[in-house]
This record gives C-alpha cells, sequence and structure tokens, in this order.
C-alpha cells in the first residue's frame, strides 16, 4: 500500500529532523575546534584552493578561465593543486548497548559516540581528507555532500545487543578509527584489529563508557539486562559484585591497550558525563600525529 | 461480646490468628525482597559471576517487625474490639420504649439528654430490639421500629414548654401496647402526672429511669409593686448559695431586640427561691418584653411581661383652658406634675383622644359634654376606660347629674356646691378622714395639713354609700366611683387645681392618683374577670425559652388562661384581647420546683456514662498506616525511592502523606503582621462571600499591578481582612465591599474600625449596585451599609466636589466609575470655612484624608485581573468599555495616592506663592 502523502511527509520529516541537528552539533564542535589549536594552518588543501596558469597547447577551450583572461591579454587555466588526501575510515558503534544513559542528564554513549565521530569528519574533509565508513556502504569520499550522507548513516540503528566492528573492505595504508564501549566479545575486535594492521592500516580506538559502567552503584537482589535484552544476570547482592565486576573491566581495558600497541594503534578512554570537546580533540590530535609520523 | 483484658470483642476467635504471627515471621524472613530489573549494558561482562553468598540481602528486622504490628493491627481491629463495653446497660429482648419528659426543665441539658438517647438506642440495636419514643409532654401511640431508624428521628424531638400532664392521653396511647420495657429519661422536676405514668408504664414492664443531676432554675412573673419590678426565681435543689443574672429584655428605641437591664438574684444556702428588686424608669419599664436568666435555655427561665409594666396613657382635658401667664391656676397644672413622671400624657380635644384610645380620661371641671361625645366616652369606658373627673366651677354651677344620675356621674350633685371655712362662712376648712378597708386608697396616711374649702355635694342615694371610696371628716363624699362596663367614673368632689382645697398640693394627691390609675390598668385578673372572653395568641414560647409568631393558633378561654395548666391547647406566651394583653408564663407566681422522688424499686441511674468505643476503625487505620510505612520503608530498601520513578512516587507519597488541613490562612499573629508591614499592601474586607471576597482579592491585585507599573508605590499581594480578629492599624485603606448577608461586626470590631477610621485610616465602601444615590436605601446592599455603617465613626458626607483633591492626586479625574458608571462617590463634606483661593481651580480642602469614600460602582470588578494578568470581567462594550476600566484604574490609584500623600496635592493651592519666592 502507498504511504498516504500525509505519513510520507511526517516521516520524511522525522527522518530529514534527524540529520541538521547532529550534524549542527558537530559543525559546532568542530568549529570549535578549527579556531581553536589548529587554526587555518592547513589553509590550501581543501576544495577552493586554485591558481593559475597561462593556458598551453592541448588545454581546451573550456578550460580557460575567461574572468582571469579578460585582465590581459594572456589566457589563463584554472586547476586544482594536485593533492594527495588521506582516506579516513570510521566505525561507529549503532549496537543497542550504546544506547543507554544512565541519568537523564547524560547523554548516552551511542549519542556521543556519533557526535564525536561526525565532528571528526567534518574536520577531516574541511582538511581535504577523505572520509567514510568501515565496510562497503559509504567508501571515503571528499567533500561537504559526504557528511550528509555520514550523519544519515549515523543516525541508523542497530537491534544487536553488541556489534562486532566491521573490518571489511579496509582500504589499504588507510587510516580508521572505531568508536564502541566495547563490552562486547573481544575476540571480534582482536580480529579487526589484526586484520586492519596485516593491510597496514593505522588508527584509533576510542572507547566510550557510562560512568555507572565505571562505578557500578547497584546493591540488593538484582537482575541486570542488557539493552537490547538478550543478556540478563541475576545477583542477590550485587554489593559483592563490584569488584569482580572492576577487576573484569580493567582488565578489559588492559586487552584492548594491548592489542592496540600491538597492532600499531592508539586507544583513548570518554567517558560520556566529561565533554566531547575533549575528546575530539584528543582524536584529532592522535589523527593529525598519526600523519605527521606517516 | 466477650470481655478480654477490660475490653469487650465482638469476634474474639478472630484473635486466633495471632498465633499465625510467628510463621508468618519466618516466612517473611525466609523471602528475599523483589529484585530489581536494571538495564545495564555491562552484563557482558558480569556473566558467569557467582554470588559468594548463598543467603541474599535479609528484610532488616524492623521492617519486619513493622510488618508483624500491621498484621497484629489488622488481626485486632477484625476481632472488633469495643472500649468500655456496657456490661450492665440496659438488658433485654422485648421492645423498648424510650419515654421522655421533654419537658422545659430538661431543655438546658437537651444536648445531654440527646446523646444519651442515642446510646440507649445504639445498645437497643446491638441487641436487635424494636424501639419506640414515647414523648410524656405530647404522647402518641409508640411505634416500634428498628433502633437504627429511630436515631434519625432523634433531632425531630424537642423540648415542650410544659410539663406532662394529660395522663389519660398517655393512657389512650398506650392502650394497644403489649408489654414493653421502658427506659425513662426524667427531667427531674416533679409534677403531678408523675406517679400515675409510673404506673401505668410499670405495668407493661421494666422501668429504668435516667436523669440528669441537675438544678432547675425558673423565674415566676414579674410583679410591679411600689414603683419597682419584682423578679422571683426558684429553683428545685437547694443546697448551695447561688447567684443568677436576669436580664430585662426589650426593645432599644429604635426597635431593636437588646437587654435593657441586668439584676443578679442570689439563692440563700437552702433557700429555694430568690427574690430581686429591679427599679426602672417607667420608660424603659414599658419597653420590657420578658425577662430571663441568663445562661438557661429553657421556657422556666423566661418571664413573660404584659400589661402591669406598660406605661399609661392618660389624656388631660380642662373644661376652661387658662389665660397665658396664669399656669398656677391652670386646672390641668398639678395633673401634669402628678403624672407626667410615669404616665404619657395626651392633650387635645376629645374628638381627637377617644380614637387614640387612652387609658385614662380626665375631665377637669368640664360639666356638659357634646351629645356624641358622651356617647363615645360612655361606649369607651365600658369597653375598660377609665374616666376622671375633677369638680370645679363649672360643675358646681351646671346643672349635670342634678335630678337623674348623669351616666358619666358616679352620683347625683346638689346645686351649687358648699364652701366651708372660708371668709363668708361658718365652719372651719375640713379634712380628710381616714380611708374605709373597701377603697382603693386603703393604707395611705392622711396628712393633715389638707384642707377642704369647698366642694361640690353628693345627693343622698341608696347606692351613695357604695360609690363613696373617700369622704372628709364630717363624712361627706370627696372621691366617688362607679363602674360601667369594664370601666368606671371617678369623680373628685373638688377642683384639679388648689382653688378649692390643698389637696393637689400634696403628696397624698399623686399617690392617690397612681392607686386609682394603676388599679385601672393593670391588677392581677382573676379567672373570673376574664370568663367568657377570648385571648389570641400573639407570641408563644417553645421549650427552649425561644419567643415565636404564634401563627394561626387558636383562641383560648379567659378563664382557661388564668386557670388551666399550660399544655398543648395552651402553650405560654402573650395573649391578646383588644388592647389587653396578659401574659401566661411557664411559672405561675406560686410554682415550686420540686426534684423528682422516685420509688425504691425503680432503678435511677445518671445521665453520664462511659460511652461504648468501639477500637476496631482505629487499629485497621494503624495498620494501614504501618502498611503504608511499610511500603515506603521497602522502597527506600531497594533503592527505588529515589531515581526517575522514585520521583514519581515520592510525589505521591508527599501528595498521601501530606494530611489535607485547612488552607492556611496568613492570620497566624506575627506572620500576618510581617507580612502586612514589611511592604504597602492593599486590604479588603472578608465579607464571607466567597465569590465577592475572590473579586476583591483579584481587583485589589489588579489595581496592585497598576500601581507598580505606574507609580511609585509597590504594593505586596493584597490580603483579606477578618475584621474581628485582625488588626487594622497596618493597612493604609481598606476596601469594603457590601453584601446583603455579611454578618454585622462585633462591637470589639467596631471598636477597633473606629479607631482605625480616627487614627488615619480610610475605608472605601462599595455597594456594588450602582446605586447610591440618596444612599441607596432602595436596595438591599444600601440597606446593609447603613446598617453596618451606623455604628461607625463617620462624619457629615458629601457628593465629591469638582475640586476635591481626589479627584488629582495622580491623574486629573472628573468621573469614578468601575463596572458601573454611576456618578454619585461620598466623601467626606468640607469644613464650612473652607474657602477658594485666588486664582487658584480649588479649594484648600479636607485637610486630612477623608475617613471613608462611599460609592456603589463595583470598582473591584473592573480592577479585578486573572492570575494570567488579563481582565477577569468585562467592563462597558469595546474601546468605551477598557476606557472605563483605564478610569477605574485610575480612581484606584488616584485614592491610593490620596490615602498615602494626604493633602499633599492640595497643598498646590500655595504654588503661586512658592513661585513668586523662588523668582527672588
Amino acid at each position: 500500500m502507498t504511504p498516504s502523502p500525509l505519513e510520507l511527509r511526517a516521516k520524511a520529516e522525522e527522518q530529514a529532523a534527524r540529520l541538521p541537528p547532529l550534524l549542527a552539533r558537530a559543525e559546532h564542535l568542530a568549529g570549535a575546534v578549527l579556531l581553536g589549536e589548529h587554526g587555518r594552518r592547513r589553509a590550501g588543501m581543501g576544495d577552493d584552493f586554485w591558481q593559475y596558469r597561462p593556458a598551453q597547447i592541448g588545454d581546451s577551450r573550456r578550460m580557460i578561465d575567461h574572468r582571469r583572461s579578460a585582465m590581459g591579454d594572456v589566457q589563463f587555466v584554472r586547476e586544482r593543486e594536485w593533492q594527495i588526501a588521506q582516506s579516513v575510515m570510521l566505525w561507529v558503534d549503532q549496537a543497542a548497548s550504546m544506547r543507554f544513559a544512565s541519568s537523564n542528564d547524560l547523554s548516552s554513549k551511542a549519542d556521543r559516540g556519533r557526535l564525536i565521530g561526525l565532528a571528526l569528519s567534518v574536520l577531516l574533509i574541511r582538511g581535504g581528507e577523505r572520509v567514510g565508513l568501515t565496510g562497503t556502504r559509504l567508501p571515503p569520499r571528499r567533500g561537504n555532500a559526504q557528511l550528509l550522507r555520514l550523519a544519515e548513516l549515523f543516525s541508523e540503528d542497530s537491534d544487536d545487543d553488541y556489534a562486532p566492528p566491521e573490518h571489511r573492505a579496509m582500504i589499504p595504508h588507510a587510516r580508521a578509527v572505531f568508536v564502541s564501549d566495547f563490552l562486547g566479545p573481544i575476540e571480534e575486535v582482536k580480529l579487526a584489529l589484526t586484520k586492519a594492521a596485516d593491510r597496514g592500516v593505522r588508527g584509533v580506538v576510542l572507547q566510550v563508557l557510562d560512568p555507572s559502567e565505571e562505578a557500578f552503584p547497584f546493591r540488593g537482589r538484582t537482575i541486570f539486562e542488557s539493552v537490547g535484552g538478550t543478556l540478563s544476570h541475576e545477583t542477590l547482592k550485587a554489593t559483592d559484585l563490584k569488584d569482580r565486576y572492576l577487576d573484569r573491566l580493567a582488565e578489559r581495558k588492559s586487552e584492548l591497550k594491548a592489542l592496540c600497541d600491538v597492532a600499531g594503534w592508539q586507544y583513548g578512554l570518554h567517558h560520556t558525563e566529561s565533554s566531547a570537546q575533549s575528546a575530539l580533540l584528543w582524536l584529532w590530535r592522535a589523527l593529525d600525529g598519526g600523519r605527521a609520523g606517516a | 461480646m466477650t470481655t478480654i483484658a477490660g475490653i469487650g470483642w465482638l469476634s474474639p476467635w478472630l484473635l486466633v490468628a495471632l498465633a499465625a504471627l510467628p510463621i508468618l515471621w519466618l516466612i517473611l524472613r525466609a523471602i528475599p525482597p523483589a529484585p530489581i530489573r536494571q538495564r545495564f549494558p555491562g552484563v557482558a561482562l558480569l556473566l558467569g559471576l557467582q554470588d559468594d553468598e548463598t543467603v541474599t540481602d535479609r528484610t532488616p528486622w524492623w521492617l519486619l517487625l513493622l510488618r508483624m504490628l500491621a498484621v497484629a493491627g489488622l488481626i485486632l481491629g477484625l476481632a472488633g474490639p469495643v472500649l468500655n463495653p456496657d456490661a450492665d446497660g440496659t438488658q433485654g429482648d422485648g421492645p423498648l420504649v424510650i419515654a421522655l419528659d421533654a419537658s422545659w426543665a430538661g431543655a438546658p441539658r437537651w444536648g445531654a439528654i440527646s446523646e444519651a438517647i442515642e446510646v440507649e438506642l445504639n445498645r437497643a440495636a446491638a441487641q436487635d430490639r424494636p424501639a419506640a419514643i414515647l414523648s410524656l409532654t405530647d404522647p402518641e401511640a409508640p411505634v416500634f421500629l428498628a433502633a437504627n431508624a429511630l436515631v434519625d428521628r432523634l433531632p425531630g424531638i424537642q423540648p415542650q414548654p410544659w410539663q406532662p400532664v394529660d395522663v389519660s392521653a398517655i393512657r389512650t396511647a398506650l392502650n394497644e401496647s403489649t408489654g414493653f420495657d421502658t427506659v425513662w429519661f426524667s427531667d427531674g422536676i416533679e409534677y403531678d402526672a408523675r406517679d400515675d405514668v409510673l404506673a401505668l408504664l410499670e405495668t407493661q414492664g421494666a422501668v429504668n429511669v435516667i436523669e440528669g443531676v441537675s438544678n432547675s432554675v425558673g423565674l415566676r412573673p414579674a410583679t410591679y409593686v411600689d414603683g419597682l419590678i419584682e423578679l422571683n426565681a426558684v429553683r428545685s435543689q437547694g443546697d448551695v448559695a447561688q447567684d443568677v443574672d436576669i436580664l430585662a429584655q426589650g426593645r432599644d428605641p429604635s426597635g431593636n431586640a437588646t437587654a435593657l437591664a441586668r439584676v443578679t438574684a442570689q439563692f440563700e444556702e437552702g433557700a429555694q427561691d430568690a427574690s430581686v428588686e429591679l427599679s426602672l424608669p417607667s420608660e424603659l419599664r414599658a419597653r420590657i418584653t420578658h425577662f430571663e436568666i441568663q445562661g438557661i435555655r429553657s421556657a422556666g427561665s423566661v418571664a413573660l411581661s404584659d400589661d402591669a409594666l406598660q406605661r399609661r396613657e392618660i389624656a388631660l382635658i380642662a373644661g376652661l383652658e387658662s389665660r397665658e401667664g396664669l399656669e398656677l391656676l391652670s386646672p390641668l397644672h398639678y395633673l401634669e406634675r402628678a403624672l407626667e413622671d410615669n404616665a404619657d400624657l395626651l392633650t387635645g380635644g376629645l374628638s381627637e383622644i377617644l380614637p387614640a384610645n387612652p387609658d385614662v380620661i380626665v375631665l377637669a371641671d368640664v360639666a356638659k359634654l357634646a351629645d356624641g361625645e358622651s356617647e363615645q366616652i360612655a361606649a369607651w369606658v365600658e369597653k375598660g376606660g377609665m374616666l376622671l373627673r375633677f369638680a370645679g366651677p363649672r360643675v358646681a354651677a351646671s346643672d349635670v347629674s342634678r335630678d337623674e344620675e348623669d351616666p358619666l356621674m358616679p352620683v347625683r350633685l346638689r346645686s351649687g356646691g358648699r364652701s366651708v371655712g372660708g371668709a363668708m362662712s361658718w365652719g372651719t376648712p375640713k379634712t380628710l378622714a381616714p380611708f374605709p378597708e373597701d377603697s382603693p386608697f386603703y393604707g395611705l396616711s392622711v396628712p393633715q395639713d389638707v384642707e377642704i374649702t369647698a366642694q361640690v355635694v353628693a345627693q343622698p342615694d341608696p347606692t351613695l354609700a357604695e360609690r363613696v371610696i373617700a369622704a372628709l371628716s364630717d363624712g361627706t363624699p370627696l372621691v366617688t366611683r362607679k363602674s360601667i362596663g369594664q370601666g368606671q367614673v371617678v369623680l373628685f368632689h373638688v377642683t384639679a387645681n388648689a382653688e378649692w382645697s390643698t389637696l393637689p398640693l400634696s403628696g397624698l394627691f399623686v399617690r392617690m392618683l397612681e392607686r386609682l390609675a394603676i388599679a385601672a390598668a393593670s391588677g392581677t385578673p382573676q379567672a373570673e374577670d376574664l370568663a367568657g372572653s377570648v385571648w389570641t395568641p400573639v407570641r408563644v414560647l417553645d421549650g427552649f425559652g425561644r419567643l415565636g409568631d404564634a401563627g394561626t393558633r387558636p383562641g383560648v378561654d379567659g378563664a382557661d388562661l388564668i386557670d388551666a395548666s399550660t399544655g398543648p391547647n395552651l402553650l405560654p406566651g402573650l395573649y391578646q384581647s383588644g388592647d389587653r394583653n396578659i401574659a401566661r408564663n411557664v411559672l405561675s407566681s406560686d410554682t415550686v420546683l420540686t426534684p423528682t422522688a422516685w420509688p425504691e424499686r425503680i432503678p435511677v441511674t445518671g445521665l453520664s456514662r462511659a460511652n461504648e468505643r468501639p477500637l476496631g476503625g482505629l487499629l485497621l487505620s494503624l495498620a494501614l498506616v504501618l502498611l503504608f510505612v511499610d511500603i515506603v520503608a521497602s522502597l527506600a530498601l531497594s533503592g527505588r525511592l529515589i531515581g526517575r520513578q522514585g520521583a514519581v512516587i515520592g510525589a505521591f507519597l508527599a501528595a498521601i502523606l501530606i494530611v489535607p488541613g485547612a488552607p492556611t490562612h496568613a492570620q497566624d499573629g506575627d506572620d500576618f503582621a510581617l507580612n502586612a508591614v514589611s511592604e504597602l499592601v492593599l486590604a479588603y474586607v472578608e465579607t464571607g462571600n466567597a465569590k465577592v471576597d475572590e473579586t476583591s482579592m483579584a481587583g485589589l491585585k489588579g489595581l496592585s499591578d497598576a500601581l507598580f507599573f505606574r507609580t511609585s508605590v509597590e504594593p505586596a499581594t493584597p490580603v483579606g481582612v477578618n475584621l474581628e480578629s485582625d488588626e487594622l492599624a497596618f493597612f493604609p485603606m481598606l476596601y469594603w465591599p457590601i453584601t446583603p448577608d455579611q454578618p454585622r461586626p462585633s462591637l470589639e470590631a467596631y471598636a477597633r474600625l473606629n479607631d482605625y477610621l480616627r487614627s488615619g485610616g480610610m475605608i472605601l465602601f462599595d455597594t456594588r449596585d450602582a446605586n447610591v444615590s440618596g444612599f441607596g436605601a432602595s436596595t438591599p446592599n444600601g440597606k446593609k451599609l447603613q446598617q453596618l455603617a451606623s455604628s461607625l465613626d463617620v462624619p457629615a458626607l458629601e457628593p465629591i466636589p469638582n475640586d476635591h483633591v481626589l479627584t488629582r492626586t495622580f491623574y486629573l479625574l472628573q468621573d469614578f466609575p468601575g463596572r458601573h458608571l454611576g456618578r454619585d462617590v461620598w466623601v467626606e463634606a468640607a469644613p464650612p470655612g473652607a474657602t477658594q483661593v485666588e486664582g487658584v481651580p480649588f479649594r484648600n480642602l479636607n485637610d486630612g484624608v477623608t475617613p471613608v469614600v462611599i460609592g456603589g460602582n463595583d470598582w473591584a470588578a473592573a480592577w479585578a485581573v486573572t492570575d494570567a494578568g488579563s481582565p477577569m470581567f468585562p467592563v462597558g462594550r469595546g474601546f468605551g468599555g477598557e476606557r472605563q476600566r483605564e478610569l477605574a484604574y485610575r480612581f484606584g490609584v488616584n485614592i491610593v495616592m490620596h490615602v498615602l500623600t494626604g493633602n499633599y496635592k492640595s497643598d498646590q493651592v500655595h504654588v503661586p506663592a512658592l513661585l513668586d519666592r523662588l523668582s527672588q
């Protein structure tokens, strides 16, 4: 059945409404970074860099820039400088476990991850890099239109409780950013990082955690359920579990860090109660540093 | 009902359930608290972790105890505990009759009696006994009903203003009955029929008597003796000394009921009666309607007054009006002086006076009456009038009653009279003989200096001897009297002035007149005097001693009125026949109140018994409260009291826990004062009408807002003041809307209002009816305003003049519309000396603030705003209406400015002078 125009429009607006706020927030965040430490150090690398050279034989007439040529007798051709751009592939965990916030005042992990991911994309695209997603859905491209596509894909939710990092179709020697809580099975992460290292891809792992996941503030008889509802664990005395849970969490972190070290990646930890700005700054520096080293 | 530990239990077997409590304890202890479901992404890390302890978090002992107590309370409550179980109350299973004296003697403690009856009925209901109520003062055949149903009918039973007298009626009422037990609520006063009633009731079954131990106090009819009102109070129990206050109730000059005098009667120890005398000016005395013993609501404590205390009307008519300046020779001079103190004197022609129907007509030296007049007077005398005649030269010279007796003369007279002891006669002046025993003057002492020098002489007649009531020392009649119908004619054979005798100069003359006049108007009527006449009730008493309108009750025979005992057919009250009033009181002048003496075989109990109190409800509520506490505690323990849903639960709990009480009124002493003085506060008088008060509040709020926005006056939220309890001195002005039904403030409140007005406060009266022209006596609000303001210290008022300072304190105004457009607003009148200053458009007027502003434009409604700040009521129509509202606001601003700045704007009359000085 064809949806009625009203329904269609309502849905369309709902879909459209999700993009601009995320994008706007991301641009806002990115703008703050640009105005900060980095300034316009890399101006000229972007889309609007151009130069004129005198027209030579072989240039088609269509290439002549008439506005410049009209200033004198010489005909000029407007051309872009030859650029070498990096490809950066993002993976932001869309799984259900990310859609969790322990209190109304905090944003959920998914929100925070997407925001940071998109803001990073904004920065990178302004810097002339090509940005895409891991996997085959959105290969790295340049241009502001890519931001819209990114925003759209970031807005999708996955029903799985824990999603494995997407490691297919990684472009060799590209750079990658993985954003997740990494509370799911570690083997998948290990597989992805190993594969990436095999292809010469280096990058950053950003673990986003909710404060309650660090503090484990539970008492009494409790049934813990995953956000998707597939996993559950019942305890009669939650306070007793706290220490052992924290041990496991620390173990998970160190495991991740060790993996990163092996693969030549960088590992970062972000809590949703701290500001997104700090995470973005750290991420930018991490990628930047990687570039400088490359 | 089983009694355990002094408490009765309706279902004692339920207590067995208490044994289950320890088991419950164990079960509750074993069951862990319900788990919390918690979303937590880190659950993946938890998988596989085992609990160290196999035993869960235990429910804390105090929570268990709480639950145990709640369950115990539940069990105990359902078992039906009863405090003060009445094991020894009236037992039995037959029908029960509640017999009531229901006489005036029980009226003062009628509330207690009603409660005791209710207790008795409840007990009968608990025993499933049918019951009936038999009021002995108004007996009807008992109708047996479920005792519960009777409780609803209790308010319909009221004490009657008489004692049970009609044994035959009671016997008739009980004719059909076939045996019942009786609980007899006695009022504690002996009456004749009581033994018979008791015998009647005892033939039906057991009789229990419930009798409150109380002293009944009554008031006998007031009597008027020698210028004093004698009041006689009696009581039934004379053990201790006792004071009772007796109030003389009557009407004030404006016709409102008020207490005219108060006197205290003291019962000596052991005495059953106490008398006290009350001396009142005759004018006051005539206004008395009844006497009552203060603080005792009973028909027996009320003594109605009748003609005996009334002021008489006496018409004075002289045959020859004296010439001006010769007052001492006026035939009426001494009469007037003798009578003016205690009678209303009428003067004028006979034709004018007769329709006024005076009690006494005095004819001084009037010989000849016109034919019509004499017939009219004769008719008046026959109806009970008293004609008092004095002789004189004209009577002596006339032929009146010469050959045959004039109907309006007591005796025949000899021609010319006689003169003794004069210059042209032989004998000496005559003195008075002592008064005979059958004379109304009997007992008055005869002063020796009273001398008679001339008189008219009566013709000897067979009837003469019985008609003489005073004679001279030689036996010649001096005062003669004759009865005509109900009235009488009295003739003084001398003049009413000092021409013929010195009698008018003596005190004896006054006393003789008093004897005659009093005897003419009052005297205790005897049954035979009234036989055959019909008296209609005007006002009747109810059992509580309240005077009520008699309505259409039938009249009673005169003889019965005096002799018969009061009952349903003869209510105590005020009876009227013609122009005569006779009061029939509950007590007669020889009534003695005797306490009841019950035979030994009759059990007598007091009224006050510890009532049975079922405790079940109390325990059940306690259990509920405990369970509630348990909910809160459980939530708190499991951490669910606080949090996302916790906030909702907490709010819910708070909503329940807050005991809904009366809306807190900011009138609590210091709070009220602090609120009122910390900022400027406009105030309105609470009328008790919620809608008007709300409008006043909203109106003053609107006005406060307008002041805030437009002027430097920044008032706080307005308040309502209760005139009875709140201090007024904090408020610069009071807005007082008038409603027809608002209560009149008490005297103390008026005193404080007057203080408030004198110390610079202002009251804005608003009749809200747009009609205050001529002070709006035509509307209920206007009348109410007059009534309210009559006790206020309000100065002379005038419609607001064009140059009043109120027209220019902030805005220049000439109209003062509110929701209505009435023009008239009244303010304190300008002092007469206020003059217009040269060159200034207004006078130096009203140095102070006018204490009242009176209008009827319903200003508050025009000012009123809702909480959102939009107008509450429409005013006028369209833009013109908005303009009117604006003017109303301007008036409000002006009036507040006027109150706050006083005559500041008036002082602008001095502006020219000031400018002049500045220019120098």
